[in-house]
C-alpha cells in the first residue's frame, strides 16, 4: 500500500560522464550495440537501488538507455527518416524527417521490453515514462502531412499502439511527457487531443509531465501554467507533474481554481541546480502546496528528470525529498496520514 | 632529436628566417655535452611580444615522475609512448641577435635546476596559472591609476591599435539589431521580461558601454518599440578604478547602468540574481588576461607545463640598486610589493621606497625584468587535473585523444568565467566575446600564442576549441568569426543556447 504524498521521479536518472563518453563511443562506432546494452542494463539496476535506498516509493529505469527525450524514440518508429544517424556527442539530437504518413499499424518500439528489465529488478511500483506526441513532432522536419497537427495525431496513434503493449507487460503507471509544449502555448488543444489518442483503450493509470524544458539543465522558456487551462481539463490524465521547486508556487491556487481535481505532481526539488535542498525546506514547499491541495491529490516529484545532476547530488536531493515529505506525513492528522489516498480514476472510470 | 620549427609562415617571404643559424649553434652545443641526443627535443618560435617572460634560449626538463605513484597504481602508457629528456626552446626572432651556442651550452650545463647561478627565483615550480605573474596582473588592475601615472599613457593605449575592438558601431548596431528581432518576436508572444538585462564583463575605460548605449537609444528611437525604458546595462570590472571611469563615461545614461566589482572568473557571486535573465554579455579583451595553465601532448603522453619566475642575477642587482637592497632581497620586497600595492609599500618599508614614485618604478622593472623558466611534469590522468571548479580535465580530451604532439593553453579563468557566465543567459541569449580566440587546435603547432606581456598585464590566447567543446556539453553552440575591423587577431565568439 502507498502512503499519502508518495514519492516518485519524474523519469530521467543522473547520467555520470563515464556512461556519456560509453554512450558516445556507441554512437561514433567504437562499441557494439551488445556492449552497449549491458552497459545500460548495470546502469539502470544501480538507479534502481539508488531510488530504492533513498526511499523513493515509485521508481523508474532512470531512462538511462535514452540518449535523448526524442531520438530514443523517433529511431524507432518506422517512417521517420534519419539521414546522419552518427553522432558526435550521444546527447545531441539527430535531424529527423518524414517524407511519407507513418504507418498506421507499426510494430512496437522496444519500449515494453525495457518495462520488463525494471519491473524484473525491483519490488516496488515502476513507473513507465515517454516522450508526447506533440514534443516529438517539433523534432521532425514534416515534408509528408500538409498540417502539422496531422504528424502530431500520427504519432500519438503510434504511441498509443506502444502503450497498449506496455499496458500488456504489466505497466500501471505510464507518464507523458510533453517539454515542448510550454514553448507553444497556442497550441496546447491540438497536444491535449494527441494525448487523449495516446492515452485511448489503455487501462493504466495517466501522469501528463509539462515542465519548461531541462535541456542541458537550463530552462527553454519562462511562463506560467495558464496557458495549460482549459484545454488540459479534457486531457484523459490521472495526474499533472508540474515545476514548482525552482520556479515557484504560485501558480498553485490558479490551477486548483480553473478546476485541476484530479492528482497533482508536485516538483520539490529543482533538477536545474546541484544546490541540495534540505528536508526541511522540501517540507516547507510540501505543506505550502497542502493550503490549495488536499494530502491525498498530492505525488511528490522533482521538477524534471534528474540526469544532468551528478550521481552523488541526486542521490541527496532525492534522500531530502523523501525525509521531508515523511516529516510532513507525520504532522498530518492522524486519520489521513495512515490511509492511503483516495484511489485515482483510470481512463475508463472517466478521468 | 626532434626539432618542431613551429613559426613556418617565417620560413618565407622577403626576410625568411634562416633555420641554419638559429638551429646549427643550438645542435652544436647538444652534442658537445653527454645529454642523450634521442631523447632530447629541440622547439622554435617566434616571440611576437616584445616584452615577454622568455630568454632567447632556454631548457626545460621533461620529467619522468608525475608525483601520483605513491598513491595510485602506475597508470598505463601506450606503447607509443617515447621518454624524452629535455627540451630547448628558442625564439627565432631574436637568435641572430645573442651568441647562442654560448648560452645553449651554459644551460645545458645547468640544467639541472637550482644549480644556475645566474638566476634568483621567486617561487618553486607550479602550474603556470598559479605563478606569480598573475599576482602582477592583478595588482595592475588593482593599481592601474598609479601605473598609468607613471607611464603618462592610458591601458588602451598598450592595446594593438591603441583601442579595444569593442567600440566598433557597425558590430554594436548589428548585435543590438538582433537583440530588438529577438525581443519583438518574444514581446509578440507576451514571452518579453520587463527588464531587460545587458552585462558587460571587462568595461575598460567605458568606452564600449558608453558606444553601446548611444546607439542602442540611437536605434530604439528607430524602432520605436521603447526599449531602452526597460533596459538595464550592467558593467562589471575587476578594477574599482576602471569600474569609476567607466561610470563617468556613461553619465547621461545613468538611470539604467549598474555598476558590480566582480572578478570576472566568478560572475554568479554578485550576478546570481539574474540566472536565466540576461539577453546579452558582452565580453571584450578579458578571457587573455585570465589565469591559464598549459598541457601539451609529447610523445605519446600528456604534461602540464610547469613554470617557475625568476629574475636574472644582474637584473635583481641592478633593481635592488634602485631601492638600497642585495640582489637577494629583490624577491622578498616583490611579495611584499604584490601584498601590499605600491601606495602600502611606500609607507611600510621607507628605507627601501622613500616614494610612492620609486615604489612604482620598482615595480615596473621588475615586472619588465620578470621571467619563467619551464618544465613539463606528466599528467597521471586527466580526471586528477581540474580545469576550473566544475570543469574537469576530462574536457580535453577530444582534444588530445589523437597523440599529435602539441602543446595548447588551458585558460582555466576563462572557462571557469564562461561556465559561470552562462547560466545567467535568458533561453535565447547570447554571450558575445572579442578576443584573441585560436580557432583550430593546429593553430598551436604554428604560432606562439603567449604569454606575453601588454604594458603592467598578461595577455595569452584563448583556446577556442576548447572552449567550444565545454560549451556543446553545457547545451551552448559556440561560434568564431573574424573581428570586422581589418588587420586584427580579434575574433568574435558568440555563445548561443542549442537545439
Amino acid at each position: 500500500m502507498l502512503p499519502v504524498l508518495r514519492t516518485t521521479v519524474v523519469g530521467s536518472y543522473s547520467v555520470p560522464e563515464w556512461l556519456e563518453r560509453l554512450k558516445t563511443d556507441y554512437y561514433r562506432n567504437r562499441i557494439s550495440r551488445s556492449h552497449l546494452r549491458e552497459i545500460h542494463d548495470m546502469a539502470i539496476k544501480a538507479a534502481l537501488k539508488d531510488q530504492e535506498t533513498a526511499g523513493i516509493d515509485v521508481v523508474s529505469d532512470g531512462e538511462l538507455r535514452r540518449d535523448n527525450d526524442i531520438d530514443y524514440f523517433l529511431a524507432r518508429i518506422p517512417g521517420v527518416q534519419i539521414p546522419v544517424t552518427v553522432k558526435s556527442f550521444y546527447y545531441d539530437y539527430y535531424d529527423t524527417l518524414v517524407v511519407d504518413p507513418l504507418p498506421t499499424d507499426p510494430p512496437p518500439l522496444g519500449l515494453a521490453d525495457d518495462y520488463r528489465f525494471t519491473r524484473q529488478y525491483t519490488d516496488r511500483p515502476v513507473k513507465f515514462s515517454f516522450t508526447g506526441p506533440f514534443s516529438l513532432s517539433h523534432r521532425i522536419r514534416n515534408k509528408a502531412y500538409a498540417k502539422s497537427a496531422d504528424l502530431v495525431r500520427a504519432l500519438a496513434q503510434v504511441l498509443n499502439a506502444e502503450a497498449r503493449a506496455l499496458a500488456e507487460a504489466g505497466a500501471k503507471l505510464l507518464q507523458i511527457d510533453e517539454p515542448y509544449l510550454a514553448g507553444y502555448p497556442e497550441d496546447v488543444a491540438v497536444a491535449v487531443e494527441a494525448i487523449n489518442i495516446v492515452t485511448r483503450g489503455v487501462d493504466v493509470r495517466w501522469g501528463l509531465h509539462v515542465c519548461y524544458g531541462n535541456r542541458y539543465a537550463r530552462p527553454s522558456w519562462e511562463g506560467h501554467y495558464d496557458f495549460l487551462f482549459p484545454a488540459v481539463l479534457d486531457a484523459n490524465v490521472d495526474q499533472l507533474i508540474l515545476e514548482f521547486g525552482r520556479k515557484g508556487y504560485e501558480d498553485l491556487h490558479m490551477i486548483q481554481r480553473l478546476g485541476w481535481d484530479r492528482a497533482l505532481g508536485l516538483g520539490v526539488v529543482d533538477v536545474k541546480t546541484e544546490q541540495i535542498e534540505t528536508a526541511e525546506v522540501i517540507a516547507q514547499r510540501i505543506r505550502k502546496a497542502l493550503e490549495t491541495f488536499p494530502a491525498d491529490k498530492l505525488i511528490i516529484n522533482p521538477d524534471c528528470g534528474l540526469r544532468h545532476l551528478p550521481a552523488d547530488v541526486a542521490r541527496a536531493k532525492l534522500a531530502a525529498m523523501v525525509q521531508g515529505t515523511i516529516a510532513v506525513r507525520r504532522s498530518l492528522p492522524a486519520a489521513l496520514s495512515q490511509e492511503p489516498p483516495s484511489q485515482e480514476p483510470t481512463i475508463e472510470q472517466g478521468a | 632529436m626532434l626539432v618542431d620549427f613551429r613559426p613556418t609562415g617565417k620560413l618565407r617571404g622577403s626576410k625568411p628566417v634562416d633555420v641554419t643559424a638559429a638551429l646549427g649553434p643550438v645542435v652544436d652545443a647538444l652534442a658537445e655535452d653527454s645529454v642523450d641526443l634521442s631523447r632530447v627535443r629541440v622547439v622554435c618560435d617566434w616571440v611576437q611580444y616584445r616584452s615577454n617572460f622568455r630568454d632567447v634560449v632556454d631548457i626545460r626538463p621533461i620529467l619522468a615522475a608525475h608525483g601520483h605513484e605513491s598513491v595510485l597504481a602506475p597508470v598505463p602508457l601506450a606503447a607509443v609512448v617515447t621518454e624524452d629528456e629535455l627540451e630547448v626552446a628558442i625564439d627565432v626572432r631574436r637568435s641572430g641577435d645573442v651568441p647562442l651556442k654560448q648560452l645553449t651550452a651554459g644551460l645545458i650545463r645547468a640544467r639541472f635546476g637550482d644549480a644556475n647561478p645566474s638566476r634568483i627565483h621567486l617561487e618553486p615550480w607550479l602550474p603556470a596559472s598559479a605563478s606569480v605573474i598573475w599576482e602582477f596582473n592583478a595588482l595592475y588592475w588593482k593599481a592601474l591609476d598609479l601605473w598609468e601615472q607613471a607611464t603618462g599613457r592610458r591601458y588602451e593605449q598598450a592595446l594593438p591599435g591603441g583601442q579595444s575592438d569593442a567600440r566598433n558601431r557597425d558590430a554594436v548596431r548589428e548585435m543590438i539589431s538582433s537583440l530588438f528581432v529577438l525581443w519583438d518576436s518574444l514581446a509578440a508572444r507576451n514571452a518579453l521580461p520587463e527588464e531587460l538585462y545587458v552585462v558587460e564583463l571587462g568595461v575598460g575605460n567605458g568606452g564600449q558601454a558608453k558606444t553601446w548605449l548611444d546607439e542602442f537609444i540611437e536605434l530604439d528611437r528607430e524602432h520605436g518599440k521603447d526599449y531602452y525604458r526597460r533596459l538595464h546595462y550592467l558593467m562589471c570590472d575587476y578594477s574599482p578604478h576602471v569600474l569609476q571611469l567607466a561610470r563617468t563615461a556613461v553619465a547621461n545614461h545613468d538611470q539604467h547602468v549598474s555598476s558590480f566589482v566582480l572578478d570576472a572568473t566568478q560572475p554568479r557571486t554578485a550576478l546570481g540574481f539574474l540566472r536565466y535573465k540576461i539577453f546579452l554579455v558582452y565580453i571584450s579583451n578579458v578571457y587573455d588576461n585570465l589565469p591559464t595553465d598549459e598541457v601539451a601532448q609529447i610523445g605519446g603522453r600528456t604534461y602540464i607545463v610547469q613554470t617557475r619566475a625568476y629574475l636574472t642575477r644582474e637584473a635583481a642587482a641592478e633593481i635592488g640598486q634602485l631601492v638600497a637592497a642585495p640582489p637577494d632581497q629583490v624577491p622578498e620586497l616583490i611579495r611584499k610589493l604584490l601584498r601590499l600595492g605600491p601606495a602600502l609599500l611606500a609607507e611600510a618599508a621607507p628605507a627601501h621606497f622613500p616614494s610612492i614614485e620609486t615604489a612604482v618604478d620598482f615595480w615596473r622593472r621588475s615586472w619588465e625584468a620578470l621571467r619563467l623558466e619551464e618544465q613539463y611534469l606528466p599528467l597521471a590522468g586527466l580526471d586528477l587535473y581540474q580545469i576550473a571548479p566544475t570543469v574537469s580535465g576530462e574536457m580535453l580530451r577530444p582534444l588530445l585523444e589523437s597523440g599529435a604532439a602539441i602543446r595548447m593553453h588551458v585558460n582555466n579563468g576563462a572557462v571557469a568565467s564562461f561556465v559561470d557566465t552562462v547560466p545567467l543567459l535568458h533561453p535565447y541569449g547570447r554571450l558575445v566575446c572579442h578576443d584573441l580566440f585560436v580557432t583550430d587546435v593546429h593553430g598551436y603547432r604554428t604560432g606562439f600564442r603567449g604569454p606575453g606581456k601588454y604594458d603592467g598585464s598578461i595577455v595569452n590566447w584563448v583556446n577556442g576549441p576548447l572552449l567550444a567543446h565545454i560549451g556543446r556539453r553545457k547545451g551552448f553552440d559556440v561560434d568564431y568569426q573574424r573581428f570586422a575591423r581589418t588587420g586584427t587577431n580579434i575574433v568574435t565568439m558568440t555563445a548561443q543556447v542549442r537545439d
